[in-house]
């Protein structure tokens, strides 16, 4: 079975994308903070069952309210096969930023670039096929009132399952200096098995690097953690 | 362990990211026209700084104007479906314990709460057009800028709008506030936000002692006075118990979106079945604990129809004390207490009190001088602030981890309870009312 998590910033439409794939009725809103538990669903397509799971809205991945909290965690602990990034077309900006959150920490990603219908509307034109090459992350329309995009959306999703494994290119480079501070840190965590093969060594260096508080707790537990600190200061 | 370059870094960090967007962006991205949306129009008047917060206070009243002048006509019609069958019970049945358990208990104590179907779903219908619109994201915003100014966190109104459906997804609601004091603060006020299960308390009361003209405005002026003291009681606390400066609040506003029939009524029907659904299960279970205790010693009441003589009657006599300074008799007293299960009891209480017959409840209370205006209006200011119901209470435990929380949240509200009504009374006997 494959599993699939919903993700994106509040209020983009994402318990309605759920509803669609899911067939499934949780309460949908049209204000930030509707879902704050995480839901689970499921739906068949081309004879394989996909398990989908609801997130809470949240902006970023470095938060201290509870809802975002659970959204997080299930992404970094639970790993599921593929995650739905829920853009609102709308405010590409904004919505990109968890995406980029996202590619750090390597999830295999699919783009629904809900409320497509709204964006036309008000002359905003995205030239999908470029950006999903910039990302490397496939990228479908969607309008979740009427369901279009929601069959495309299944297929980009059973496709992404099958390529799990392979190597996603980094979007995002911080520039020489940076780097230098994160190949460092990278390299100490490396050192710990444990921890890197758990998680992206990559987006471990960066979040220490960040103080994240959960991945200095991380870095408390580790049998290397004078090492890693060393480097991270 | 905090470094100052390392928190340099996570700044560098997300600029270099935003960057990256807009370096993205700038190759995938047009935009012709830059028109005004019609979003940027509506949100000029409703988020107006001076406008705002009246605008959404005539929309409230008309809500209520809305949902109590369009449900009369349909509660009278059920009302007297109910007082029909009643009679026909009473006649049809040969065993009188029978006879009295559906006339007395089923009929007039479930009966009476279930006329009140129709305010409740005409007033979540009104709920969710304002939602599905977007306009509730915003009345929350100009409230919020409000509690702002007060020194109260910004996203504390959100929580509170849902409290008009129902206390228990509001207070869960609370966990998209990030800062824990303030979470805690919009949990420890919300149950003073009137939910569904007060509504036929009030359509009740405000219909009987002031008329199907005023009855929507008292019922609107009920919503404000719960929405004032939630603020009044969250700067107390603020200043008190959770001292410190509130975190400031991002508030992202939904699109305005005309709502679709689909979506209202599906909307109207997911808040309006957990009524059902109660009455199905918690109301019906306390009705009939309260017709026994009614018809009970069978002998000693003539089969329920001497009441003086009942067990509840003497119950309510040992808690008349209470409240005989607010003008108020034993069946209140025991109207109040059984509410505490489910503020639609309360209905239902004196719904087997008094019965159901050729007069209406509401005109039975007045009759039989249970409340003047100004005892039933302080009436009901206190069943909007007196303990929320049960199931409110166990939310909030598990909510704010602790026992302790919930059991201060019944004492502070029973204080508080006594001491506005209590008021209300004074004020209006010193203008001379009775």
């Amino acid at each position: 079975m494959i599993t699939a998590a919903i993700i994106g910033n509040p209020n983009v439409g994402k318990t309605e994308l759920f509803n669609r794939l899911t067939g499934m009725k949780q309460h949908v809103g049209n204000w930030p903070g509707v879902t704050v538990e995480k839901k689970i669903g499921s739906y068949s397509y081309k004879g394989e069952d996909i398990e989908v799971v609801d997130l809470p809205g949240t902006y970023s991945l470095t938060t201290l309210a509870a809802d975002e909290l659970i959204s997080r965690d299930y992404i970094v602990e639970e790993k599921p096969d593929v995650v739905v990034d829920i853009v609102d077309a709308t405010s590409l900006e904004r919505n990109l930023y968890l995406t980029l959150l996202l590619l750090e920490l390597e999830a295999n990603l699919v783009m629904a670039l809900n409320r497509w219908d709204l964006a036309t509307r008000r002359g905003i034109l995205i030239e999908t096929e470029k950006l999903s090459e910039l990302l490397g992350v496939p990228i479908v329309p969607t309008i979740a009132p009427t369901g279009e995009g929601i069959e495309s959306l299944k297929e980009l999703i059973s496709m992404a399952a099958k390529a799990k494994n392979e190597k996603r290119k980094i979007v995002v480079g911080y520039g020489e200096k940076v780097e230098l501070s994160i190949a460092k840190v990278k390299d100490a965590f490396c050192k710990d098995a444990t921890l890197s093969n758990k998680y992206p060594p990559r987006w471990l260096a960066i979040k220490a690097l960040e103080e994240d508080e959960q991945v200095l707790k991380l870095i408390e537990k580790s049998s290397h953690r004078a090492e890693i600190m060393a480097a991270v200061r | 362990m905090i470094d100052s370059t390392n928190e340099e870094m996570a700044v560098v960090l997300a600029e270099m990211r935003y960057k990256a967007i807009s370096d993205l962006l700038a190759s995938v991205l047009s935009k012709k026209g830059g028109r005004w949306t019609y979003t940027d129009m509506f949100d000029h008047v409703f988020l107006h700084k001076s406008l705002g917060i009246p605008i959404f206070l005539a929309l409230l009243w008309a809500v209520f104007q809305f949902t109590f002048s369009l449900s009369e006509p349909f509660m009278a019609m059920i009302e007297i479906a109910f007082g029909w069958l009643g009679g026909l019970a009473e006649i049809g049945i040969s065993n009188p314990h029978i006879a009295s358990f559906v006339s007395g208990g089923i009929v007039d104590g479930l009966g009476s709460v279930l006329v009140f179907v129709p305010p409740i779903f005409m007033l979540f219908f009104a709920l969710s057009i304002l939602e599905d619109s977007g306009y509730l994201a915003r009345a929350a915003f100009v409230m919020d800028r409000l509690m702002y100014k007060l020194g109260l966190h910004g996203r504390s109104f959100i929580p509170m709008m849902m409290g008009f459906g129902c206390n228990i997804p509001a207070i869960m609601a609370t966990r998209s506030i990030d800062n824990e004091k303030d979470r805690m603060i919009t949990i420890l006020v919300n149950p003073l936000i009137s939910c569904g299960a007060r509504l036929p308390v009030y359509v009740l009361i405000a219909g009987a002692v002031f008329g199907a003209k005023y009855a929507g405005t008292v019922i609107f002026s009920m919503y404000i006075l719960g929405i004032a003291l939630a603020i009044i009681m969250a700067l107390i606390f603020r200043r008190t118990l959770f001292k410190g400066d509130p975190s400031p609040f991002v508030l992202e506003l939904p699109a305005y979106l005309v709502p679709t029939a689909k979506t209202v009524i599906y909307h109207m029907w997911e808040r309006g079945k957990l009524f059902l659904a109660r009455a199905g299960t918690i109301i019906f279970g306390t009705v009939i604990i309260v017709w026994f205790l009614s018809t009970h010693p069978w002998d000693a009441t003539a089969g329920g129809v001497i009441i003086e003589n009942s067990y509840i009657a003497s119950l309510g006599r040992f808690l008349e004390p209470i409240f005989s300074p607010f003008g108020w008799d034993w069946m209140t007293a025991v109207a109040l207490l059984f509410g505490f299960l489910a503020k639609e009891v309360v209905v239902g209480t004196y719904g087997i009190l008094l019965g159901v017959g050729e007069e209406t409840l509401g005109e039975s209370l007045v009759g039989l001088g249970l409340f003047t205006p100004l005892t039933g209006y302080a009436f009901m200011a206190f069943v909007l602030i007196y303990v929320p119901c049960v199931a409110t209470i166990g939310i909030i435990a598990k909510e704010m981890h602790s026992y302790k929380w919930a059991a201060f949240v019944m004492a502070y509200l029973v204080v508080l309870a006594f001491l506005v009504s209590g008021s209300i009374i004074g004020a209006g006997r010193l203008l001379g009312l009775s």
